[in-house]
């Protein structure tokens, strides 16, 4: 967390990959413009693979692979320290973890326009707690309670 | 060897595939092309299936090759299969866990009363299989108002995250043989060949990539009588898992996302854990991509099966590592199967060749015997 939010920096790419990329881009696109950007890593997208642990037996597998984009900048101002930040998202596309960077170096220095990027992440939860609550609904619709099989109780009467 | 490269047929090859395209928009001036994300909300099963047996958590990759395939769920899993192969490995995940998943369904049928209680989610399994005539004729506007209705009629009371799993409880009253985690890497089923004896890992990547159902049919095989697993569902879960990976500045684990999984333990009979541990039961795990629950079960009964076959020696087709994981790849059987398809005019010729040959001998002696 910083000053600027109440997310921690965990969270941010969940955050910002729930709005439309064209937002999250064209947000890094404008703030960009005050700094100079080295990527310290070339953007890129290509291919995860999963690891999971099994319940039986605890042994370490591959479920499969999950696609991946991620990107490290540096950001450099005038009379600033230089300010790293970086992404890695499901996602295949490049650009959009490469604004994510830009973004979580703002955010987490932080630099001008951090203020921004934190109203974005707001907009970015708000997105993820209505999902929340649609999958809340979900379960809370289709609870069941199968110890009430054989008694004379049924919920259908309720 | 028979197979000779032939020429010739690039027009028809061609035309073949204009006429698939032809077929596929034969609807005409009345039609709507397949939107991806129709194919991914309202064949979200189909969807499921294909990035499972493909082998890669891609929902709009795999509704296109829905599209492209039209329909057919062995060459989209090719195709999506094709795509990966195109793309760099980055990384691999440190090891997920599945505890964490934020999840639309969770059943048990081993206890009434779990931890958390049992929530149906989105199921067929008490559904009546009756035609719903009315989708046929749906309009747009009740189609819209669906799943509207349905949430702002849900309850909304306070759930946690996640819930914890039926096997842990069975464990921490020493009904289940305690965890030890092994320090073996995972067996990379993408770059490594199966060469047996393989470790279990190598099996339960090549059964979550597997096709629906082959493990179904194998899985079925060893209920029906050819095996000894009598499974109980421990636990089925549907859900969200929230795929963490290190922030490149931090160190600190983030979440990169979350892919949609089917995961499910059975349990089977007891047995004698170790030289002198009290009996326990013994457990099978599947998984998969996606909300499969059939295969996520047959998956967990294959396991179960195997494990037995690994330690004992099989004594049926579903406990034999070899037979099982060599034959329920969708990708590898529907390949060797649409081969034969390919002109075989060679082979085929040496085979005549042979058969006339072996007719002029049988012949000749018979002759020989009719003379004698």
């Amino acid at each position: 967390m910083t000053p600027q939010t109440r997310h921690p920096r965990s969270a941010w790419p969940r955050l910002l990959s729930a709005l439309p990329a064209a937002e999250v881009k064209q947000l890094a696109a404008s703030l960009a413009a005050d700094y100079t950007i080295e990527d310290l890593v070339i953007p890129q997208s290509g291919l995860g693979l999963l690891q999971l642990r099994d319940s039986a037996l605890a042994d370490a597998y591959f479920l499969g692979e999950i696609p991946i984009a991620q990107a490290h900048v540096r950001l450099t101002a005038n009379n600033r320290q230089p300010a790293e930040g970086a992404a890695r998202v499901l996602d295949d596309r490049a650009k959009l973890a490469r604004a994510i960077a830009v973004l979580d170096a703002i955010l987490a220095a932080p630099l001008a326009g951090a203020e921004a990027v934190a109203a974005l992440l707001e907009r970015g939860w708000q997105r993820i707690a209505a999902q929340e609550a649609e999958r809340r609904g979900l379960l809370n619709a289709t609870r069941v309670d199968f110890s009430l099989l054989g008694t004379d109780e049924d919920d259908d009467d309720v | 060897m028979g197979y000779v490269a032939i020429k010739g047929g690039g027009r028809a090859i061609r035309g073949a595939e204009q006429a698939l395209e032809a077929l596929r928009t034969a609807e005409g001036e009345g039609g709507q092309p397949l939107a991806l994300a129709t194919i991914e909300q309202q064949l979200r099963l189909l969807t499921s299936r294909i990035v499972s047996e493909g082998g890669l958590y891609h929902p709009r990759l795999a509704a296109l090759a829905i599209k492209q395939m039209q329909g057919d769920t062995l060459e989209a899993a090719f195709a999506l299969r094709a795509y990966r192969s195109t793309k760099p490995r980055l990384l691999e995940t440190p090891v997920q866990d599945t505890g964490r998943m934020r999840l639309i369904r969770r059943i048990s049928s081993a206890f009434k009363d779990i931890p958390g209680g049992q929530m149906l989610g989105p199921t067929f399994d008490y559904a009546l299989r009756l035609m719903r005539l009315d989708l046929a004729e749906e309009s747009p506007q009740a189609f819209r108002g669906v799943a509207r209705r349905f949430l702002a009629g849900a309850p909304d009371a306070e759930l946690p995250d996640s819930f914890p799993k039926v096997v842990d409880a069975l464990r921490a009253e020493g009904l289940l043989p305690p965890l030890a985690i092994h320090p073996e890497p995972a067996f990379d089923i993408t770059r490594e060949p199966l060469v047996f004896p393989v470790p279990r890992s190598a099996a339960l990547a090549t059964m979550a990539r597997a096709e629906t159902g082959s493990l179904l049919a194998i899985a079925y095989s060893n209920m029906r009588g050819y095996g000894d697993v009598h499974p109980t569902v421990a636990e089925l879960r549907v859900g969200y898992l929230p795929v963490m990976l290190p922030h490149p500045v931090t160190g600190e684990p983030v979440e990169a996302g979350e892919v949609l999984l089917t995961e499910c333990e059975i349990i089977a009979m007891y047995e004698g854990h170790g030289a002198d541990g009290p009996p326990v039961f013994t457990l099978g795990y599947g998984a998969c991509f996606g909300h499969n629950e059939v295969k996520a079960i047959s998956m967990a009964i294959l396991d179960r099966a195997l494990q037995k076959g690994m330690r004992d020696g099989p004594n049926n087709p579903s406990e034999d590592p070899e037979f099982v994981l060599l034959h329920v790849d969708g990708v590898d059987s529907m390949g060797f199967a649409s081969h034969y398809k390919m002109p075989h005019y060679v082979t085929f010729q040496s085979d005549m060749d042979r058969l006339r040959t072996t007719q002029d001998k049988a012949k000749a002696r018979k002759k020989a015997e009719v003379e004698a």
